[in-house]
Protein backbone atom coordinates (compact mmCIF):
# COMPACT_ATOMS: atom_id res chain seq x y z
CA UNK A 1 0.00 0.00 0.00
CA UNK A 2 1.38 3.47 -0.89
CA UNK A 3 2.30 5.74 2.02
CA UNK A 4 2.13 9.50 1.75
CA UNK A 5 5.35 11.53 1.98
CA UNK A 6 3.67 14.59 3.56
CA UNK A 7 1.76 15.40 6.73
CA UNK A 8 -1.48 16.62 5.14
CA UNK A 9 -4.76 14.70 4.96
CA UNK A 10 -6.03 13.70 1.52
CA UNK A 11 -9.65 12.87 2.36
CA UNK A 12 -11.68 9.99 0.93
CA UNK A 13 -14.19 10.95 -1.79
CA UNK A 14 -17.27 12.31 -0.02
CA UNK A 15 -20.81 13.17 -1.11
CA UNK A 16 -21.45 15.70 1.65
CA UNK A 17 -20.23 18.89 -0.07
CA UNK A 18 -22.54 18.51 -3.07
CA UNK A 19 -25.44 17.28 -0.91
CA UNK A 20 -24.84 20.31 1.31
CA UNK A 21 -25.01 22.61 -1.69
CA UNK A 22 -28.27 20.95 -2.74
CA UNK A 23 -29.61 21.40 0.80
CA UNK A 24 -28.80 25.11 0.58
CA UNK A 25 -30.71 25.30 -2.72
CA UNK A 26 -33.74 23.57 -1.19
CA UNK A 27 -33.66 25.79 1.90
CA UNK A 28 -33.44 29.08 -0.01
CA UNK A 29 -36.04 28.18 -2.63
CA UNK A 30 -38.11 26.70 0.20
CA UNK A 31 -38.14 30.13 1.84
CA UNK A 32 -39.44 31.60 -1.42
CA UNK A 33 -42.21 29.00 -1.66
CA UNK A 34 -43.15 29.71 1.96
CA UNK A 35 -43.16 33.50 1.63
CA UNK A 36 -44.97 33.72 -1.70
CA UNK A 37 -47.04 30.55 -1.99
CA UNK A 38 -47.57 29.52 1.68
CA UNK A 39 -46.04 26.06 1.06
CA UNK A 40 -43.56 24.63 3.56
CA UNK A 41 -42.72 21.32 1.84
CA UNK A 42 -39.54 22.48 0.14
CA UNK A 43 -38.33 24.37 3.22
CA UNK A 44 -38.83 21.30 5.41
CA UNK A 45 -36.93 19.13 2.93
CA UNK A 46 -34.14 21.70 2.85
CA UNK A 47 -33.74 21.98 6.61
CA UNK A 48 -33.93 18.21 7.04
CA UNK A 49 -31.30 17.51 4.39
CA UNK A 50 -29.11 20.28 5.85
CA UNK A 51 -29.31 18.59 9.26
CA UNK A 52 -28.48 15.16 7.77
CA UNK A 53 -25.49 16.54 5.85
CA UNK A 54 -24.10 18.34 8.90
CA UNK A 55 -24.48 15.24 11.09
CA UNK A 56 -22.76 12.94 8.62
CA UNK A 57 -20.04 15.36 7.52
CA UNK A 58 -18.93 16.13 11.06
CA UNK A 59 -19.35 12.46 12.06
CA UNK A 60 -16.85 11.67 9.30
CA UNK A 61 -14.40 14.32 10.60
CA UNK A 62 -14.53 12.62 14.01
CA UNK A 63 -13.93 9.25 12.34
CA UNK A 64 -10.98 10.59 10.35
CA UNK A 65 -9.36 12.19 13.40
CA UNK A 66 -10.13 10.21 16.55
CA UNK A 67 -10.48 6.79 14.93
CA UNK A 68 -8.14 6.95 11.93
CA UNK A 69 -5.51 9.35 13.31
CA UNK A 70 -5.28 11.60 10.23
CA UNK A 71 -5.13 14.86 12.22
CA UNK A 72 -1.39 15.49 12.39
CA UNK A 73 -0.12 18.77 13.90
CA UNK A 74 -0.02 20.17 10.36
CA UNK A 75 -3.67 19.30 9.79
CA UNK A 76 -4.61 20.74 13.16
CA UNK A 77 -2.83 24.00 12.34
CA UNK A 78 -4.96 24.29 9.20
CA UNK A 79 -8.11 23.67 11.23
CA UNK A 80 -7.06 26.38 13.70
CA UNK A 81 -6.58 28.90 10.88
CA UNK A 82 -9.94 27.84 9.46
CA UNK A 83 -11.84 28.34 12.70
CA UNK A 84 -10.23 31.71 13.35
CA UNK A 85 -11.05 32.90 9.84
CA UNK A 86 -14.64 31.69 10.20
CA UNK A 87 -15.11 33.50 13.52
CA UNK A 88 -13.59 36.63 11.96
CA UNK A 89 -16.13 36.45 9.16
CA UNK A 90 -18.92 36.17 11.74
CA UNK A 91 -17.54 39.24 13.50
CA UNK A 92 -17.89 41.17 10.22
CA UNK A 93 -21.42 39.84 9.87
CA UNK A 94 -22.39 41.37 13.21
CA UNK A 95 -20.43 44.53 12.40
CA UNK A 96 -22.97 45.21 9.65
CA UNK A 97 -25.89 45.11 12.06
CA UNK A 98 -24.08 47.31 14.56
CA UNK A 99 -23.43 49.77 11.72
CA UNK A 100 -27.14 49.82 10.92
CA UNK A 101 -27.96 50.43 14.58
CA UNK A 102 -25.57 53.35 14.97
CA UNK A 103 -26.60 54.81 11.59
CA UNK A 104 -30.20 55.07 12.79
CA UNK A 105 -29.63 55.85 16.45
CA UNK A 106 -26.91 58.53 16.27
CA UNK A 107 -29.06 60.77 14.04
CA UNK A 108 -32.72 59.86 14.70
CA UNK A 109 -35.01 61.13 11.92
CA UNK A 110 -38.10 63.33 12.39
CA UNK A 111 -40.26 60.27 11.71
CA UNK A 112 -38.94 58.82 14.96
CA UNK A 113 -39.62 62.05 16.85
CA UNK A 114 -36.00 63.16 16.53
CA UNK A 115 -35.00 61.04 19.54
CA UNK A 116 -33.66 57.61 20.43
CA UNK A 117 -35.44 55.54 21.65
CA UNK A 118 -38.12 56.77 19.23
CA UNK A 119 -41.27 58.41 20.60
CA UNK A 120 -43.64 55.84 22.04
CA UNK A 121 -41.05 53.05 22.33
CA UNK A 122 -40.52 51.79 25.87
CA UNK A 123 -37.16 49.99 25.85
CA UNK A 124 -36.30 47.03 28.09
CA UNK A 125 -34.69 47.96 31.41
CA UNK A 126 -30.99 47.11 30.98
CA UNK A 127 -30.57 46.53 34.72
CA UNK A 128 -33.12 43.72 34.87
CA UNK A 129 -33.04 40.48 32.77
CA UNK A 130 -30.40 41.78 30.29
CA UNK A 131 -27.96 42.29 33.18
CA UNK A 132 -28.66 38.79 34.45
CA UNK A 133 -28.02 37.49 30.93
CA UNK A 134 -24.68 39.30 30.91
CA UNK A 135 -23.71 37.63 34.18
CA UNK A 136 -24.82 34.24 32.85
CA UNK A 137 -22.67 34.46 29.72
CA UNK A 138 -19.65 35.75 31.64
CA UNK A 139 -20.01 32.87 34.10
CA UNK A 140 -20.27 30.42 31.21
CA UNK A 141 -16.98 31.79 29.89
CA UNK A 142 -15.40 30.93 33.23
CA UNK A 143 -16.87 27.42 33.31
CA UNK A 144 -15.74 26.62 29.76
CA UNK A 145 -12.21 27.71 30.70
CA UNK A 146 -12.45 25.50 33.79
CA UNK A 147 -13.47 22.61 31.53
CA UNK A 148 -10.46 23.26 29.27
CA UNK A 149 -8.03 23.20 32.18
CA UNK A 150 -9.62 19.98 33.44
CA UNK A 151 -9.10 18.37 30.03
CA UNK A 152 -5.41 19.40 29.84
CA UNK A 153 -4.92 18.04 33.37
CA UNK A 154 -6.53 14.73 32.46
CA UNK A 155 -9.40 15.15 34.92
CA UNK A 156 -12.31 13.70 32.95
CA UNK A 157 -14.94 13.85 35.69
CA UNK A 158 -14.34 17.53 36.46
CA UNK A 159 -14.23 18.39 32.77
CA UNK A 160 -17.64 16.77 32.29
CA UNK A 161 -19.06 18.71 35.23
CA UNK A 162 -17.66 22.05 34.01
CA UNK A 163 -18.79 21.57 30.40
CA UNK A 164 -22.27 20.48 31.52
CA UNK A 165 -22.52 23.62 33.64
CA UNK A 166 -21.47 25.73 30.64
CA UNK A 167 -24.20 24.22 28.48
CA UNK A 168 -26.84 24.66 31.19
CA UNK A 169 -25.90 28.34 31.51
CA UNK A 170 -26.29 28.65 27.74
CA UNK A 171 -29.78 27.14 27.90
CA UNK A 172 -30.67 29.45 30.79
CA UNK A 173 -29.63 32.47 28.67
CA UNK A 174 -31.71 31.27 25.72
CA UNK A 175 -34.77 30.65 27.90
CA UNK A 176 -34.53 34.10 29.50
CA UNK A 177 -34.08 35.79 26.10
CA UNK A 178 -37.12 33.96 24.74
CA UNK A 179 -39.13 35.20 27.69
CA UNK A 180 -37.85 38.76 27.15
CA UNK A 181 -38.86 38.59 23.48
CA UNK A 182 -42.34 37.54 24.54
CA UNK A 183 -42.67 40.21 27.23
CA UNK A 184 -41.20 43.16 25.30
CA UNK A 185 -43.67 45.98 24.70
CA UNK A 186 -42.28 46.58 21.18
CA UNK A 187 -41.99 44.26 18.17
CA UNK A 188 -39.76 43.99 15.10
CA UNK A 189 -42.33 46.06 13.22
CA UNK A 190 -41.93 49.05 15.53
CA UNK A 191 -39.83 51.35 13.34
CA UNK A 192 -36.12 50.99 12.81
CA UNK A 193 -35.73 50.52 16.60
CA UNK A 194 -37.53 47.19 16.46
CA UNK A 195 -35.72 46.15 13.29
CA UNK A 196 -32.21 46.82 14.57
CA UNK A 197 -32.93 45.40 18.03
CA UNK A 198 -34.57 42.13 17.02
CA UNK A 199 -32.37 41.39 14.01
CA UNK A 200 -29.13 41.92 15.95
CA UNK A 201 -30.22 40.17 19.16
CA UNK A 202 -32.04 37.53 17.14
CA UNK A 203 -28.94 36.57 15.17
CA UNK A 204 -26.99 36.61 18.42
CA UNK A 205 -29.53 34.22 19.96
CA UNK A 206 -29.18 31.93 16.94
CA UNK A 207 -25.42 31.91 17.50
CA UNK A 208 -25.95 31.05 21.18
CA UNK A 209 -28.02 28.06 20.07
CA UNK A 210 -25.35 27.05 17.55
CA UNK A 211 -22.63 27.42 20.19
CA UNK A 212 -24.64 25.42 22.74
CA UNK A 213 -25.09 22.65 20.16
CA UNK A 214 -21.36 22.63 19.41
CA UNK A 215 -20.58 22.42 23.14
CA UNK A 216 -23.11 19.60 23.57
CA UNK A 217 -21.40 17.57 20.84
CA UNK A 218 -18.10 18.20 22.63
CA UNK A 219 -19.65 16.98 25.91
CA UNK A 220 -20.76 13.74 24.24
CA UNK A 221 -17.27 13.27 22.77
CA UNK A 222 -15.68 14.08 26.14
CA UNK A 223 -17.81 11.39 27.81
CA UNK A 224 -16.78 8.93 25.10
CA UNK A 225 -13.06 9.50 25.76
CA UNK A 226 -12.39 11.18 22.39
CA UNK A 227 -10.22 13.98 23.86
CA UNK A 228 -6.68 13.61 25.19
CA UNK A 229 -4.88 16.17 27.38
CA UNK A 230 -2.74 17.24 24.40
CA UNK A 231 -5.17 16.85 21.50
CA UNK A 232 -8.71 18.21 21.81
CA UNK A 233 -9.07 20.80 19.06
CA UNK A 234 -12.82 20.21 18.61
CA UNK A 235 -13.30 21.40 22.17
CA UNK A 236 -10.99 24.39 21.68
CA UNK A 237 -12.90 25.43 18.56
CA UNK A 238 -16.19 25.24 20.48
CA UNK A 239 -14.70 27.26 23.34
CA UNK A 240 -13.41 29.95 20.92
CA UNK A 241 -16.86 30.17 19.33
CA UNK A 242 -18.50 30.43 22.74
CA UNK A 243 -16.17 33.26 23.83
CA UNK A 244 -16.99 35.05 20.55
CA UNK A 245 -20.72 34.73 21.29
CA UNK A 246 -20.08 36.16 24.77
CA UNK A 247 -18.16 39.15 23.38
CA UNK A 248 -20.87 39.93 20.82
CA UNK A 249 -23.40 39.96 23.66
CA UNK A 250 -21.24 42.42 25.63
CA UNK A 251 -21.23 44.80 22.65
CA UNK A 252 -24.98 44.31 22.18
CA UNK A 253 -25.62 44.99 25.85
CA UNK A 254 -23.47 48.12 25.97
CA UNK A 255 -24.76 49.65 22.72
CA UNK A 256 -28.39 48.57 22.26
CA UNK A 257 -29.56 47.75 25.75
CA UNK A 258 -27.68 50.34 27.79
CA UNK A 259 -26.72 53.30 25.58
CA UNK A 260 -29.74 52.75 23.32
CA UNK A 261 -32.23 53.00 26.16
CA UNK A 262 -31.15 56.39 27.56
CA UNK B 1 19.39 31.77 28.16
CA UNK B 2 16.56 29.26 28.02
CA UNK B 3 14.14 28.75 25.15
CA UNK B 4 10.65 27.34 24.69
CA UNK B 5 8.61 26.50 21.59
CA UNK B 6 5.69 28.85 20.97
CA UNK B 7 2.98 26.62 19.49
CA UNK B 8 1.08 29.52 17.93
CA UNK B 9 3.94 31.19 16.02
CA UNK B 10 5.77 27.86 15.60
CA UNK B 11 9.06 29.46 16.70
CA UNK B 12 11.52 29.26 19.59
CA UNK B 13 11.21 32.19 21.98
CA UNK B 14 13.12 33.14 25.12
CA UNK B 15 11.85 31.66 28.38
CA UNK B 16 12.59 31.67 32.08
CA UNK B 17 14.43 28.81 33.73
CA UNK B 18 11.24 27.72 35.48
CA UNK B 19 9.53 27.27 32.11
CA UNK B 20 12.55 25.38 30.73
CA UNK B 21 12.56 22.95 33.62
CA UNK B 22 8.79 22.36 33.23
CA UNK B 23 8.37 21.99 29.46
CA UNK B 24 4.95 22.57 27.84
CA UNK B 25 2.56 19.70 28.18
CA UNK B 26 4.16 18.21 31.28
CA UNK B 27 2.91 18.87 34.75
CA UNK B 28 4.34 17.46 37.98
CA UNK B 29 2.54 14.25 38.76
CA UNK B 30 0.20 14.69 41.71
CA UNK B 31 -0.71 11.43 43.30
CA UNK B 32 -4.45 10.85 43.31
CA UNK B 33 -4.23 7.64 45.26
CA UNK B 34 -6.11 7.85 48.53
CA UNK B 35 -4.17 6.71 51.62
CA UNK B 36 -4.83 3.15 52.81
CA UNK B 37 -8.07 2.94 54.78
CA UNK B 38 -7.78 1.68 58.32
CA UNK B 39 -10.80 0.07 59.97
CA UNK B 40 -11.38 -2.48 62.68
CA UNK B 41 -12.15 -5.25 60.18
CA UNK B 42 -10.85 -5.82 56.66
CA UNK B 43 -12.61 -3.60 54.14
CA UNK B 44 -13.20 -4.09 50.43
CA UNK B 45 -11.72 -1.22 48.44
CA UNK B 46 -13.31 0.15 45.29
CA UNK B 47 -9.99 -0.42 43.57
CA UNK B 48 -10.44 -4.15 44.14
CA UNK B 49 -13.42 -4.09 41.75
CA UNK B 50 -12.86 -4.77 38.03
CA UNK B 51 -10.84 -1.88 36.63
CA UNK B 52 -13.39 -0.34 34.28
CA UNK B 53 -13.99 3.42 34.64
CA UNK B 54 -17.72 3.14 35.13
CA UNK B 55 -18.37 6.91 35.35
CA UNK B 56 -20.62 7.38 32.31
CA UNK B 57 -19.52 4.40 30.25
CA UNK B 58 -16.22 2.78 29.38
CA UNK B 59 -13.67 3.75 26.75
CA UNK B 60 -14.58 2.29 23.38
CA UNK B 61 -12.15 4.42 21.34
CA UNK B 62 -9.49 1.66 20.91
CA UNK B 63 -12.13 -0.73 19.51
CA UNK B 64 -13.43 1.92 17.12
CA UNK B 65 -9.87 2.74 16.07
CA UNK B 66 -9.38 -0.91 15.17
CA UNK B 67 -12.64 -0.91 13.24
CA UNK B 68 -11.83 2.19 11.18
CA UNK B 69 -8.18 1.40 10.58
CA UNK B 70 -8.92 -2.10 9.35
CA UNK B 71 -5.92 -2.71 7.16
CA UNK B 72 -6.74 -6.36 7.72
CA UNK B 73 -10.22 -5.84 6.31
CA UNK B 74 -8.88 -3.68 3.45
CA UNK B 75 -12.46 -3.12 2.37
CA UNK B 76 -11.58 0.02 0.47
CA UNK B 77 -14.75 1.63 1.79
CA UNK B 78 -14.67 5.44 2.11
CA UNK B 79 -14.98 6.76 5.65
CA UNK B 80 -18.65 7.74 5.27
CA UNK B 81 -19.63 4.11 4.59
CA UNK B 82 -17.10 2.38 6.82
CA UNK B 83 -19.61 1.10 9.37
CA UNK B 84 -21.70 -0.74 6.80
CA UNK B 85 -25.49 -0.91 6.89
CA UNK B 86 -26.39 2.07 9.14
CA UNK B 87 -24.06 4.33 7.12
CA UNK B 88 -25.56 3.12 3.83
CA UNK B 89 -29.12 3.74 5.03
CA UNK B 90 -28.35 7.26 6.20
CA UNK B 91 -26.46 8.03 2.97
CA UNK B 92 -29.30 6.80 0.76
CA UNK B 93 -31.90 8.70 2.78
CA UNK B 94 -29.86 11.90 2.42
CA UNK B 95 -29.37 11.30 -1.30
CA UNK B 96 -33.08 10.64 -1.85
CA UNK B 97 -34.01 13.79 0.02
CA UNK B 98 -31.52 16.05 -1.76
CA UNK B 99 -31.89 14.71 -5.30
CA UNK B 100 -35.66 14.31 -5.01
CA UNK B 101 -35.87 17.73 -3.43
CA UNK B 102 -33.77 19.32 -6.18
CA UNK B 103 -36.08 17.93 -8.87
CA UNK B 104 -39.15 19.14 -6.92
CA UNK B 105 -37.45 22.51 -6.52
CA UNK B 106 -36.79 22.87 -10.26
CA UNK B 107 -40.41 21.95 -11.04
CA UNK B 108 -41.70 24.44 -8.47
CA UNK B 109 -39.45 27.21 -9.76
CA UNK B 110 -40.52 26.47 -13.36
CA UNK B 111 -44.16 26.71 -12.36
CA UNK B 112 -43.55 29.88 -10.36
CA UNK B 113 -41.87 31.47 -13.38
CA UNK B 114 -44.97 30.98 -15.56
CA UNK B 115 -47.06 34.18 -15.98
CA UNK B 116 -50.30 34.14 -13.97
CA UNK B 117 -53.32 33.42 -16.14
CA UNK B 118 -55.50 36.54 -16.43
CA UNK B 119 -58.80 36.23 -14.61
Amino acid sequence: MAHQAHSYHMVDPSPWPIFGAAAALLTTSGLIMWFHYSSTTLLTMGLLSMLLVMLQWWRDVVRESTFQGHHTPTVQKGLRYGMILFITSEAFFFLGFFWAFFHSSLAPTPELGGQWPPTGVKPLNPLEVPLLNTAILLASGVTVTWAHHSITEGNRKQAIHALTLTILLGFYFTALQAMEYHEASFSIADSVYGSTFFVATGFHGLHVIIGSSFLTVCLLRLIKFHFTPNHHFGFEAAAWYWHFVDIIWLFLYMSMYWWGSC
Amino acid sequence: MYYKFNGFTQRLVGAAASTAYNPQGLKPIVSTESPALVFGTTTKLASDLPATDSFLGKNQVPDLQKLFQSDSKADGLPVHLKRGVPDKLLYRTTMALTIGGTIYCLVALYMASQPRSQK
